[in-house]
Parts: structure tokens; C-alpha cells; sequence
């Protein structure tokens, strides 16, 4: 255990480490592995899906794949969203959560069992999913698709795996907190409740109607904010400071950060239903949500940015891997909150309704922000883990050029093109053919972004397999930091 | 900040009161529309959906054609739907109250197919369209293609039975 200055401390910052593997660490490297190396397993598969499934955007016919059953589009697409966001958002955010918390609470996990456990139920069930997905056995509501049998045991598959930030939370020593630690308990306890509600209604007790197509928006805009944005923003918390060394800028925000955030997250579901046959205060106060969630957007800008931009923040973040991650993926967060605000009014999300678009906006959440912000955190916590060096600096670039451009180009051919067509589609005399043919570009554009993706996984799966391997030799030698 | 119970409080009604007030509420609004006439004494709408095109909805859902294709039709002043001849009139909620599962999708790689039923000429047009160039060749059999699976046969009554071409309380066509 380290000795803590209990009186010397800063606020905005989290509490100093030792450089030294340390006994939470060594308990939680166990599960922490388990979810971590099945989360970029899962990573891998999704990204070969997502290379099929841009391949077949392009054509009607289903190019390559013609007249295959098991790879139609509507099978593969559903598959890749589930594997990704299930497979390797789940696991990776379990091992990064449990691990975060660890740290700021001085945490033991004694019964480590239970957390693997969970992992390897909750891998178990996605495995039996995604196979029935492609067997043609899917519900039709976006991430919801897994027969509905698979629902309960994944959330039970939760509460053993992901419960345990919660735990470290309540038994922290100290009584000082950090914003890193309330949203992971946010996370962590916001999506069981959402999961179990969203199941009941849509797919155990459908509601009656259009209200099924309600409680499954509601669902979304949940998982995809108050897991995959709350877990990632916890992340970006902590590294920011951790590894400049230095305090948050304008850290008493946080807190208004934090309460606005969890508070207009979850109203902002409806802004997916703007023009659908539901009742229209219902899309207004989607609306309104989506316009206030730009509260805490613009806070964790200021904390964020503000941190970075003060003494040569941003050219230090360029040159530490860790950081130049994270960065990243701060900005893509700011710029998936601003154009959550633009493209959630009336006006402007009639153009881009059906289109691309919203994929593309998900795309910028979960890739460019949470992802790349998980890239750079197993940067910072594997070789402390592991007890030993990333095996090749080139495949360390490798991946990060690859990722960090396979981003950009998706978010831009799925936002651009989406807007494009969008604009199109609203003048009715320009057929649907040819605005499908006039987006053609878009999805090449599409296919080499995918194929970057791939690229960019493989070597940062390489790179991570081959220090995970080569640390089974207990050693201390040879230690990043 | 400090204590967990107030974290979790919190974090719960930040969760439960969304869902109290989209949710619940909207079945409370929503959850007893039935079948009813535009006018005093005319013809109840929706209809009531043939077996075999129930059926065909499972095809529909285990193939993910929600993954492409919408079944809504938003009104003249959001997008061009109605110019595009998707629907005549813009969907509303009692339109979906005989569905057992609602499918509105969110994204067009191909047309809506809310008011599907309507538009589709006669049944063999149908089944040229499912077969989209051939990638879902797999549903028939025979040479050319010409011999529909049940699957097939299912899937095109579900698709003739998508028809939003009534007037309904909420929305009345023009005449």
C-alpha cells in the first residue's frame, strides 16, 4: 500500500500512485486479463464484420456475399453492432472500470472468482447471441437483437462483473472522491436498471405499439450515453492529470458536469423518433434534452481542453502514447456533443433523418471518443499489469495511425455522406436510385476506413497478446514507467 | 459527492424518471388505441392482420430488413416522404396498434415500406422485389428463380398487408 498525503493533495487530481505493481493491482490482474484479451477477440471479429458489412453497403445485390443466407446484410450488420458494443465495449470497459476504481479506492478484489465468473457468463451468452443472429433468430431492435432468452443472463452476467466499481466505491478508505469515480458508478449502475427495464418492455412484455419503439429509444440513448460515454469521460478524468501531472482546469465543475450530464442523458432518447408516429411533445422533449445535454458538454470541454491547452498540454499528449489516445478521443467527444445539439433540432434533423448520419454520430461516440480513450488506457495500464514493455514501438504507431485516421475517414463518409444524401433525398424529384448511386463514393470511402479499422486492431492486438504472453514469466524487469 | 446513497439516489432518479415519463406516460397516452372508424359508422382501421402475413413478420425480422428499410411516413413538413409517394398520409401511432411487433427502423438503404402494400402492383412484382437482384435468391427455388419458398410466400403477405392508405381519426386523406 502507499502512503498517502492526506493533507497535500490537490483537488482535480487523482491521488499518486506507486510506480511499483501494487497489491490491488496484483488481485484484480486476473479478471482484469479475462475481460481484456476477450474484449479485443470480440474487437477483431467485429472489425472483420465491419469490413463485410461496408463491402455490402455498396451494392443492392449484395455483391460478394449474393445469395448468401447466412451474410445478408441484415444479419451481418446487427451482428457487428452487438459483437462491438457488447463484446469489446462491455469487456473493455469491465477492466477498465474495475480497474480506475482499484486505484482511486485502494480496493482488494477478494473474490475475484466472481468477477470471472461474470466474464466468462456474460462471453458465453454474446457468443450464443451473435450465433443465433446469424442463425436468423433476431428481435429487429437495435442492440437489443439477442433472442430475448440471452437478456437475463447477461444482466445477471453484469452484476457479477460489472457491479464491482460500486463495491471499491462503498469501501474506499478515504472520504475524498473523484469525478472519475463518480461516473463509473453511474455507469455501472445506470445501464442493469436500463437493461432490465428495456428487456421487460420491448421484448418480455412488449408494450402495445409504437410505445415498444419509445422504450426501445430511451434504451439506446442509455446505453450508448451512460455507459459507453459516462465510463469513458470517468477514463479521460483520470489519464488527463494522471499522466500531464497536473490538476483538471476549472475542477469545480465537475460535479455540475456530472449531475447534468446523468440528468438530460436519459431524456434525450426521443430525438431518434423526430417524425415517427409517436405523440410530438414526446420529440420535443428529446429536443430539449439534446440541447441541454450541451451543459456538460461544454464543461468537460473547459476541463478537458483547459487541462491540455495550458503549458504546452497538447504537444506533451502528442508525444505519450497514453495521452495522445485520450486526447483524441476528448476532442471527439466535445464535437459528438455539439453536433448532437445542431442535428437534434426539427429543421436540421429532417435532412439527415434515415441517412448515414446517426450511424456516423454513433460512430464518433463510440469509436472516436470511448474507444480511442480505451486504446490509450491500455496503454497506460497493461504494462503495469503485465509487468513488461510493449513488445514493438512500430506496431504502437502502426496502430494508432491506422485507428486514428480509420476514425476520421468513418465519421466523415458517414456524417458528409449522409448529410449529402439527406440534402438529396429532400427534393422528391431526384430519384432514390439516383441518390444511392450519387452516395457511391461515400462508400468506398466507407470500405478503406473499415479496412484501416482492421488494420489498426490487428496490431494493437498483436502488440497486447505478445506482452500478455510474454509476462506469463513472472519478471519486473524492463517496466514502462 | 461523498456518499454513496446519495450517488445512488440520485443516478436512479435520473434513470427512472425518464423512463416514468417517456415511457410509462406514453402507454398511459397510447397503450388503448384500437381499431376505430374515421367517421361515425364507417369501416374500422387498421385491419386486423392476416395469419400468414404475421408469419411473414418473423421472416421479416430474422432477416433484418429493419436494417434497411423504415415503415413510417413523416409528415409534408419533415422530409420528402409524402412527395416521394411513400405514404398519402403521414403515419400515426393507432396505425401500428394491431402489430404485435413494431418495426419503424431508423435507416434507408432502401424505401419505406409503411404504405408498401398499396403501392406494390400485383403479387409477382412483390417477389421481384424481395429478391433484390438475387442476393436473397435463397427464399426461391427453380431456374429462374420462379418457385417461392413458404418463407417467400409469408414474407410477400406481410408485405401486401403494410397499408396506411385509410383515413383514420388522426389522419384523415385528402380527398
Amino acid at each position: 500500500m502507499t502512503q498517502e498525503n492526506r493533507s497535500g493533495r490537490p483537488q482535480g487530481r487523482p491521488p499518486e500512485g506507486d510506480s511499483r505493481l501494487s497489491r490491488t493491482e496484483a488481485q484484480l490482474s486476473g479478471p482484469f486479463l479475462l475481460f481484456f484479451v476477450s474484449a479485443v477477440i470480440w474487437l477483431l471479429a467485429a472489425s472483420i464484420l465491419g469490413v463485410i458489412a461496408a463491402l455490402q453497403q455498396g451494392s443492392l445485390a449484395g455483391g460478394l456475399f449474393r445469395g448468401c443466407e447466412i451474410l445478408t446484410y441484415g444479419h451481418v450488420a446487427a451482428a457487428q453492432r452487438n459483437l462491438f458494443v457488447y463484446g469489446w465495449g462491455f469487456n473493455a470497459f469491465f477492466a477498465l472500470n474495475l480497474w480506475l476504481l482499484s486505484q482511486l479506492g485502494r480496493f482488494e478484489l477478494r473474490n475475484g472468482w466472481l468477477a470471472t465468473l461474470g466474464g466468462a457468463v456474460w462471453n458465453v451468452a454474446l457468443t450464443y447471441g451473435v450465433v443465433q443472429i446469424f442463425a436468423g433468430n433476431q428481435t429487429g431492435f437495435g442492440l437489443l437483437e439477442f433472442p430475448r432468452e440471452v437478456g437475463p443472463v447477461l444482466a445477471v452476467a453484469f452484476l457479477l462483473a460489472g457491479f464491482w466499481p460500486i463495491v471499491a466505491f462503498a469501501r474506499r478508505p478515504t472520504g475524498h472522491t473523484f469525478a472519475s469515480q463518480w461516473f463509473v458508478v453511474g455507469a455501472s449502475f445506470a445501464f442493469p436498471l436500463t437493461y432490465l427495464l428495456a428487456q421487460l418492455l420491448v421484448l418480455w412484455q412488449p408494450a402495445s405499439g409504437v410505445v415498444q419503439a419509445i422504450a426501445h429509444s430511451w434504451f439506446v440513448s442509455n446505453l450508448l450515453l451512460l455507459w459507453f460515454g459516462a465510463s469513458a469521460l470517468a477514463a479521460v478524468y483520470y489519464f488527463l492529470p494522471k499522466v500531464l501531472g497536473r490538476t483538471i482546469s476549472a475542477y469545480y465543475l465537475a460535479p455540475v458536469g456530472f449531475w447534468t450530464f446523468f440528468l438530460f442523458a436519459s431524456w434525450t432518447g426521443p430525438s431518434a423518433l423526430i417524425g415517427a408516429p409517436v405523440p410530438l411533445w414526446l420529440q420535443s422533449v428529446g429536443v430539449v434534452a439534446g440541447a441541454m445535454l450541451m451543459v456538460p458538454v461544454i464543461i468537460t470541454a473547459i476541463n478537458f481542453h483547459g487541462t491540455l491547452s495550458s503549458e504546452g498540454g497538447w504537444s506533451r499528449a502528442w508525444n505519450d502514447t497514453t495521452l495522445r489516445f485520450v486526447s483524441f478521443g476528448a476532442v471527439a467527444f466535445t464535437l459528438f456533443g455539439v453536433l448532437n445539439a445542431i442535428f437534434g433540432f426539427r429543421g436540421t434533423n429532417a435532412v439527415v433523418r434515415f441517412t448515414s448520419f446517426a450511424a456516423g454520430q454513433e460512430q464518433l461516440l463510440t469509436y472516436a471518443f470511448a474507444t480511442m480513450v480505451l486504446f490509450g488506457a491500455a496503454y497506460f495500464v497493461l504494462p503495469r499489469l503485465t509487468g513488461s514493455l510493449w513488445p514493438s514501438a512500430k506496431l504502437v504507431h502502426v496502430h494508432f495511425w491506422a485507428t486514428a485516421l480509420g476514425a476520421v475517414a468513418s465519421v466523415v463518409a458517414l456524417l458528409v455522406g449522409g448529410f449529402e444524401s439527406g440534402k438529396q433525398l429532400a427534393d422528391a424529384s431526384i430519384s432514390f436510385q439516383q441518390v444511392a448511386k450519387a452516395g457511391a463514393a461515400w462508400n468506398v470511402a466507407l470500405t478503406v476506413s473499415a479496412v484501416l479499422l482492421l488494420v489498426g486492431h490487428v496490431a494493437f492486438a498483436l502488440n497486447a497478446f505478445g506482452m500478455i504472453l510474454k509476462s506469463s514469466a513472472p519478471a519486473s524487469a524492463g517496466r514502462h514507467d | 459527492m461523498k456518499n454513496l446513497n446519495t450517488l445512488l439516489a440520485g443516478i436512479f432518479l435520473a434513470v427512472a424518471l425518464p423512463f416514468g415519463a417517456l415511457v410509462i406516460s406514453s402507454q398511459v397516452q397510447l397503450g388503448s388505441l384500437g381499431r376505430a372508424p374515421a367517421e361515425e359508422g364507417g369501416p374500422l382501421f387498421p385491419s386486423r392482420e392476416p395469419g400468414l402475413a404475421i408469419q411473414g413478420r418473423t421472416v421479416y425480422v430474422s432477416l433484418g430488413c429493419v436494417s434497411c428499410h423504415t415503415q413510417q411516413v413523416r409528415p409534408a413538413g419533415q422530409g420528402s416522404d409524402i412527395a416521394r409517394g411513400y405514404g398519402a398520409r403521414p403515419s400515426v401511432a393507432r396505425d401500428y396498434a394491431q402489430q404485435g411487433q413494431v418495426l419503424l427502423g431508423d435507416r434507408r438503404l432502401g424505401p419505406d415500406l409503411a404504405n408498401y402494400g398499396a403501392r406494390a402492383k400485383d403479387l409477382s412484382s412483390v417477389h421481384a422485389a424481395i429478391q433484390h437482384n438475387g442476393q436473397f435468391a435463397f427464399l426461391y427455388a427453380g431456374s429462374k428463380n420462379e418457385v417461392a419458398s413458404e418463407r417467400a410466400v409469408a414474407l410477400a403477405a406481410y408485405l401486401q398487408s403494410l397499408r396506411q392508405d385509410y383515413s383514420s381519426p388522426e389522419a384523415k386523406l385528402k380527398k
